[in-house]
């Protein structure tokens, strides 16, 4: 009896397959591609991105106003259908996640592949207003479906982390024409730590999973091993195209730490421990870029099948050889580059401290170099856990020292409320050329109440990370055309006055017991009556 | 007698010539975050970013640190200008108004023209360490001590809506002062003399009561209104006057509330809210009714109510009550344990500042350090107000004769 039908399933899943991969690599309206960026830093490291994107075309975000009726049914081939009905269920218009673990380093390592590396993670969304349901009813549906997803703790990134920086972020897709705006939202969480349980969810939206193609070399055991990860998902929507969705890896590794000669060579087995055995069928492009290095010599095993623009291509769709495992092998010992002989790689040199002894009161100090021989405007946004207040008072900014007056300009501030806001500060800085700007600014650490500590109270909290985003050519409109790549600042850690934990009742008990006394003792006085009473010397005795 | 007012014409300008000269010497800038002297509700440096925020078009009620009235806003945004040196002189006058309305009521209740305590009462005042810190660290508690003093003082002159406008005032600053109402009234329907000697029932009827709490009340309604225009909406109700309930802030001071509530568990919070803010009202009235023959009397005890358990003390609010104990020296002879009660003060007085700095900005101390040191502070402020309470009653009873004790039933 259950011979046939098995049988008949095996027909049907065939022919579902056969017919699934006819329509990917025809214009069925999916699309799938998919792209590893290989590029060794000048400290000896090496940077790998992965990136792979799926088109919808044609297809539309869904309206707000359509919330309250029966969804268009969704039916995928290779677009990621978990990730499909969360977009559709909050009606997402574009959607950024970013989680990542390690500090990047701007300095030696540039700009990264994908722009959001700020540590911990890091959920931006644009949604249109309208409909039965506010925005932020859906913002918050939505951080609890991508929690779910993704195992990671975005539910936690609640209003009291929610903020709108309308300056330093801008839709970077298309926003459709709706009647109702479109509103921002935006959180960090930079104690999140990105790991092999966001991994597994990860791998499962794509379309061949890690079994082939370039996601084969998706290992966790190396990628959390690096000193820099993580990974991210974006979806865009573009009016002409249709909806995007990119979801990457970035790692930084380093060949030397593992090495015994102080080479840094790299293969895709002493990076990955794994190799390309298989292409992924339904990708429709699937490349490996290296970025060849211009000043010393190397080999590159086995060499690209086209180059251009100093990037060494590899094309795994093409029929024959099937470029397993890349190498690049350097004939020399890896000099460390020292000094300040090398170009900077980025217009801008970030510090920001935490200063103060006290548990009570703080200064937040900025130090921005700019690189550059020509004055840069920058975007600055600080947002802030309520734990920290600013005085915004007492923001001053000197250049080399020197005080300076009109430094900064259009700033926004709104002011953090306890329990339920954070602050968000922006402020647009002119940076003149080749110098040190420094901020800073007075701040008060909060108190907080015993239950609103974590369980370990005593490491302090992560503060998230400033973002800088240079203006390009002195443009003074805020918008996808004049705003240069974010750069983040590293997080910091803030110290927080704890009580102690063990005794909730014990402070009830004294306080009230000191209270009950001075209220008995006054009590008793007004209301007992004063008398005067003889006492002879037996009575004494 | 020309010598006893000039020694007071003395006393005040110096005193305060060299808080000035004190207030230049960045002595401010050391002090203006010291916890035990002010507080959330009473910072200057918190003020200065709310008037920024006013003046960058940004509501500061809007925010979650601004709890000061909307009257002192619109007072700096309009009237004084916000440089250091403005604000110094205001607190020396603030202090030396507040020094000189206290003789007054001495004056008052010895109904002399003026006499040899005065400037012994004025220094009392403006000497005393309590008040004087907070005054350096620029605390608004000053402005409000200034204005308890003011209220009471044209209350023993029975200029009636002087004192209730200026009591309107200090509880719109200082909702918690509430309390003062019922003795001012009493007092403005009496006299100041001291009748701690000889009690009897209040002499008039309480209905004359009711026109000057419908003064007072016309007042608060005149100020809310001008705070509703000075602020522009009606968010500065919650966070100016309901952080008073609500205590959203729980930086550490002197008082009995901040580590009660940091480690109060959720769900009594309210419960216990309530109950902090009631036990404040509970002694109104025992304390009117047992000293209806000197209203002054109770409230000046008041006072060292709201010193001992008001929700945002500094060190100004006990040191007003100890500073007033210089306007009853009829009571002294009859205090149960000074000696205790002083050292129990000294003794606090030492411990506030050095716990608070251990635990805080040297980390070798944890929280209850301080904790326990501002329940000392609460047993020396209870111990003052239960030993004047004490005297104020046993005075009546007079000298005891040989083998005579004097007893509650």
């Amino acid at each position: 009896m259950t011979r046939v039908p098995t049988f008949l399933l095996q027909v049907i899943a065939s022919f579902l397959a056969g017919s699934c991969l006819a329509q990917a690599s025809s214009s069925s309206g999916e699309e799938f591609s998919e792209e590893l960026q290989i590029r060794p830093l000048r400290d000896g490291r090496v940077a790998s991105t992965f990136s792979f994107r799926t088109f919808l075309h044609g297809a539309t975000p869904r309206s707000p106003e359509s919330l309250g009726s029966d969804d268009n049914s969704q039916h995928y081939h290779v677009f990621p259908l978990a990730l499909g009905q969360i977009l559709r269920e909050y009606a997402v218009t574009e959607l950024h996640l970013s989680m990542n673990a390690g500090k990047w380093n701007y300095d030696e390592w540039g700009y990264p592949g994908e722009l959001g590396v700020a540590t911990g993670a890091e959920l931006w969304a644009w949604m249109g207003e309208g409909g039965i349901s506010t925005v932020d009813e859906r913002w918050a549906g939505l951080r609890n479906a991508l929690s779910g997803l993704f195992c990671a703790s975005l539910a936690s990134m609640d209003e009291q982390r929610t903020t709108s920086p309308l300056m330093a972020f801008v839709p970077e897709g298309d926003l459709p024409n709706w009647p109702g705006p479109h509103l921002l939202r935006h959180a960090s969480l930079p104690s999140e730590h990105v790991c092999t349980e966001n991994l597994t969810p990860f791998l499962k939206l794509l379309p061949c999973k890690s079994l082939s193609g370039i996601a084969s070399l998706l290992n966790p055991h190396r990628l959390f091993d690096a000193d820099w990860h993580g990974m991210s998902v974006h979806v865009l929507w573009h009016a002409n195209k249709g909806v995007e969705v990119g979801l990457s890896f970035q790692l930084v590794s380093d060949p030397l730490r593992q090495s015994s000669s102080k080479r840094r060579d790299w293969s895709f087995q002493s990076l990955f421990d794994r190799s390309i055995d298989n292409r992924c069928p339904v990708a429709s492009s699937s490349t490996i870029n290296v970025k060849l290095p211009t000043e010393e010599a190397y080999s590159l095993e086995p060499s690209p099948s086209s180059s251009d623009d100093g990037i060494g291509r590899y094309n795994l769709n093409v029929e024959g050889h099937l470029p397993s495992d890349i190498a690049m092998r350097w004939p020399s010992e890896f000099q460390y580059p020292l000094g300040s002989a090398s170009v900077p790689l980025v217009p801008l040199a970030l510090q920001r401290t935490l200063t103060g002894a006290s548990q009570a009161n703080g200064h937040l100090a900025l130090r921005i170099q700019n690189r550059l021989n020509e004055e840069l405007r920058v975007v600055y946004l600080e947002t802030m856990p309520w734990l920290v207040q600013f005085y915004a008072h007492t923001l001053s900014a000197t250049v080399d020292g020197r005080k300076h007056a009109g430094l900064i300009s259009n700033v926004s501030y709104i002011p953090p409320l306890h329990h339920s806001r954070p602050t968000t500060f922006q402020a647009i800085l002119t940076l003149p050329p080749k110098s040190t700007v420094a901020l800073s600014m007075d701040v008060s650490k909060a108190f907080l109440r015993y239950t609103d500590h974590q369980p370990d109270a005593q490491r302090g909290w992560d503060l998230p990370s400033a973002i800088f985003v240079p203006l390009r050519n002195g443009s003074d409109r805020l918008d996808g055309h004049s705003l240069g790549q974010r750069i983040y600042t590293p997080t910091m850690l803030i110290d927080l006055a704890t009580p102690d934990f063990s005794m909730p009742y014990n402070v009830i008990i004294f306080t009230c017991t000191v209270m009950a006394f001075i209220f008995g003792s006054v009590f008793n006085l007004l209301t007992r009556k004063f008398v005067v009473v003889h006492l002879d010397d037996q009575h004494k005795e | 007698m020309s010598k006893l007012s000039s020694s007071l014409g003395f006393v005040v300008p110096a005193i305060s010539t060299c808080k000035f000269l004190a207030y230049l010497t960045g002595i401010p800038d050391i002090l203006i975050h010291d916890q035990q002297l002010i507080s959330p509700l009473t910072s200057y440096f918190r003020l200065q970013e709310g008037l920024y925020l006013f003046q960058n078009g940004i509501d500061p009620y809007d925010g979650g640190s601004f709890h000061h009235s909307p009257l002192l806003l619109a007072l700096f945004d309009t009237m004084i200008p916000t440089s250091r040196l403005v604000a110094y002189a205001l607190w020396c006058l603030c202090d030396a108004f507040a020094a000189l309305a206290l003789v007054k009521i001495w004056r008052s209740r010895q109904r002399v023209a003026q006499s040899s305590r005065d400037a012994l009462i004025a220094s009392a005042y403006l000497l005393n360490p309590y008040l004087l810190l907070p005054s350096l660290a620029l605390s608004t508690s000053t402005v409000d001590n200034a204005l308890t003093l003011l209220s009471l003082s044209y209350a023993c002159q029975g200029n009636a809506s002087a004192s209730l406008l200026l009591l309107a005032l200090l509880v719109h600053m200082s909702p918690s002062s509430i309390l003062i109402l019922a003795p001012i009234i009493l007092l403005l329907l009496s006299d100041p003399l001291s009748h701690l000697a000889s009690p009897k029932l209040f002499p008039t009827g309480l209905d004359r009561a009711v026109p000057l709490l419908f003064t007072f009340i016309i007042y608060m309604g005149v100020l809310t209104v001008a705070s509703c225009i000075a602020a522009g909406n009606l968010l500065w109700i919650s966070r100016s006057w309901g952080s008073n309930l609500m205590l959203p802030d729980l930086t550490p001071n002197p008082g009995m509330w901040w580590y009660f509530f940091t480690e109060m568990f959720d769900h009594f919070r309210p419960f216990f809210l309530m109950v902090f803010s009631v036990h404040l009202l509970i002694y109104i009235a025992p304390i009117c009714i047992k000293f209806q023959y000197d209203p002054l009397y109770a409230g000046f005890l008041l006072l060292g109510v709201l010193g001992t358990f008001k929700a945002y003390p500094t060190l100004a609010d006990p040191g007003l009550f100890l500073s007033m104990i210089a306007l009853f020296p009829e009571v002294y002879p009859y205090f149960r344990h000074p000696i205790v009660t002083a050292l129990l003060h000294i003794h606090s007085a030492l411990l506030l500042p050095l716990f608070n700095r251990l635990w805080l900005t040297q980390g070798t101390g944890n929280a209850n350090f301080f904790y326990a040191s501002t329940l000392v502070f609460a047993c020396s402020n209870g111990a003052a107000l239960i030993d004047c309470i004490w005297a104020g009653l046993r005075i009546a009873v007079g000298e005891a004769k040989e083998g005579d004790h004097v007893v509650q039933e």
